[in-house]
């Protein structure tokens, strides 16, 4: 195989790649909030896509304008979602947030399919279609478009994380619930911000796909396995690991089909998400903490 | 006064299963029957489910894989190998049990809900597995002319005896439950849900008792699916899915929490939500197009309703109405 077909694949993967870190970003946040699995963390990317196309293409909103109005109500939903069906579980019992999250899962995307119906939505892609020459591998635009937004996400997140009173806040519910309550930090508050900001990251992500992919209202629970072993792979509970497990695993997947087949390719992340559950649950880059009683 | 209750809850079961083996005598209607069919089916699933939720205090999102495991090993050996039917399912639940025993050892080693976390990776590599392995599942298409549950030279092939064969089935699987329950495993589990680490420093092994609980639940899954294969006599990938088994955690769920009676209960009405027509004569086919339209939505909301404001699900409102009887 010659280097720029690997380069292309590299490309492929990274883009692939950073995808699965906005959602994988989303199941940390909540993660270190909540102790538990967000199950409609798919649903998030799937609404990030559908409201951009709905505002877009019915109510005839310009491009730009349609991906804001998209995102934030997703990140609405996600705050509202938290408010109604998490906060009222007063004892935050993490088996029942991930139960409750499996029912939000199934709500969110049956109403996606009442309103905007069954079939797949198409929105164009935001600056033309085409594709750029990168050493002699091709790049569509607006996988450009996926790799910046990402960036900037994550960038955005790194800044929120550790140069505001927020970030720190959230930081200190992560290593500690109740010393963070102790000290003054609105540990509930924390839990909606988190939900808040998973939603935004995830409708990020399915709004940067949506100009290649299309989107319906059934690709959710797919998105958010290929994104919760990317959080696994990374660590749970670490934003810079969810980073490297979503870049690592779109790589992965890519170099899959490059040297192996495309059949198997949805596999390779489960095959990831369960090697890593049995062999390093703390992922590569965590650290493995004693549970004490 | 112990005893009196014990006999009224005996002569109360005894009715139950009287009416429920009675039904293919006073109906000959094949869809009912066929509906009815496949609540127990589901009942079998279920009652695995409510061990390992509402005993275990775990939860699988894989559970439709052990049910297709058990399905297509089953119509593989009796279609292509020409084994009898006994086999068929003997291989299904040896096989599903394997599986369970192979991903329970090292999920449960961890404290926490890696349980979860595996069995949904688990069941999505199953998905891609069924539709991927042609040569035995059929691929997409899915496998049909799976024959008829058959023994000793007899072919159980109508619809009455399908039902009947089922439904023993479940019987047998709802006694082994209940056996379990009342055991020393089923103290302990008790014990696991006041606290785990009081349980654990009266010297319980409780990741042997949650593994061994979870390898029985993919058992009878895995029985499940082979009946499923041999009545039904088509499968195909889309029976075995993420869908499927968040249903089933959806009726572990309503159910509730230490009982078996609450989670079959949640079996039998989710399950015939769909097939409303099938009990409810005169019930019009837009109803149940609309019925079906919402179904998700319903089976959504219920979940997030009876974590929220319903502890303990069906058995808990029951076990709360029963000792405000008792106090009067």
């Amino acid at each position: 195989m010659g280097g720029t077909e690997l380069l292309q694949f590299g490309l492929a993967g990274l883009k692939n790649g950073s995808i699965y870190a906005l959602v994988a970003l989303g199941f940390t946040l909540v993660y270190a909030a909540t102790g538990a699995i967000n199950f409609a963390q798919g649903e998030f990317y799937m609404l990030g896509g559908m409201l951009s196309v709905w505002a877009y293409a019915d109510l005839g909103l310009p491009l730009p304008l349609a991906a804001v109005t998209g995102v934030a109500a997703t990140a609405v939903l996600g705050g509202v979602f938290e408010l109604a069906a998490i906060r009222p579980r007063k004892d935050g019992d993490p088996l029942a947030i991930i139960i409750i999250t499996v029912g939000g899962s199934m709500v969110l995307s049956s109403m996606a399919r009442h309103l905007f119906g069954p079939t797949e939505r198409p929105l164009p892609a935001f600056s033309g279609g085409g594709s750029v020459k990168v050493f002699g591998a091709s790049l569509e635009v607006q996988s450009v478009w996926i790799l910046g937004m990402t960036a900037l996400a994550v960038a955005a997140l790194w800044y929120l994380y550790n140069r505001t009173g927020l970030g720190r806040a959230m930081r200190a519910c992560a290593v500690n619930r109740d010393a963070a309550r102790i000290v003054g930090v609105d540990t509930r508050l924390m839990v909606t911000v988190s939900f808040v900001l998973a939603a935004t990251l995830g409708a990020l992500a399915g709004l940067a796909v949506t100009p290649l992919t299309q989107t319906v209202f059934d690709v959710g629970p797919s998105v958010g396995i290929k994104g919760f072993a990317a959080a696994i792979l990374g660590g749970l509970g670490n934003p810079i690991a969810a980073v490297v497990g979503g870049l690592v695993l779109g790589m992965l997947e890519s170099l899959s089909i490059a040297f192996i087949s495309s059949t198997y390719k949805d596999a390779i992340a489960l095959i990831v998400l369960l090697s890593v559950l049995f062999l390093r649950p703390q992922g590569i880059l965590g650290r493995w903490r004693r549970e004490k009683v | 006064m112990h005893r009196n209750v014990d006999i009224k809850v005996a002569v109360l079961l005894g009715l139950i299963g009287a009416s429920v083996f009675s039904v293919p005598l006073l109906t000959a209607d094949r869809y009912m029957l066929r509906v009815l069919t496949f609540v127990g089916v589901n009942v079998i699933i279920v009652a695995g489910m409510a061990l390992l939720f509402g005993y275990a205090g775990q939860v699988s999102l894989g559970h439709a894989a052990f049910y297709g495991i058990g399905a297509y090993a089953s119509a593989h050996v009796v279609t292509v190998f020409g084994w009898p039917w006994v086999a068929g399912v003997a291989i299904a639940i040896v096989l599903t049990a394997a599986g369970g025993l192979l991903l329970a050892l090292p999920s449960l080693r961890l404290r926490g809900h890696y349980l979860a976390m595996a069995t949904l990776a688990f069941g999505e590599i199953m998905r891609v597995a069924f539709v991927e392995g042609k040569g035995v599942t059929g691929g997409p298409d899915g496998l049909s002319g799976i024959p008829f549950p058959s023994f000793l030279g007899i072919e159980v092939d109508s619809a009455g005896g399908n039902y009947w064969l089922v439904w023993s089935a479940a019987a047998a699987v709802l006694l082994i439950a209940s056996n379990l329950v009342r055991s020393r495993a089923g103290r302990a589990m008790l014990a696991l849900h006041g606290s785990e680490a009081g349980a654990m420093s009266c010297g319980m092994d409780l990741t042997g008792l949650k593994v061994r609980v979870f390898v029985i639940s993919a058992a009878f899954a895995g029985l499940a699916g082979s009946l499923y294969a041999h009545v039904v006599g088509f499968i195909s990938p889309s029976t075995f899915s993420l869908h499927v088994s968040v249903l089933l955690v959806a009726m572990a769920v309503l159910g509730g929490t230490r009982s078996l009676a609450g989670p079959v209960l949640a079996a039998v009405i989710l399950t015939m939500i769909p097939f409303a027509d099938a009990v409810i004569p005169g019930l019009s086919r837009s109803a149940v197009e609309t019925i079906q339209e919402w179904q998700e939505d319903v089976y959504g909301l219920t979940i997030i309703a009876v974590m929220l404001f319903v502890p303990g699900g069906i058995a808990g409102a029951l076990r709360r109405i029963a000792a405000k009887g008792s106090v009067r």
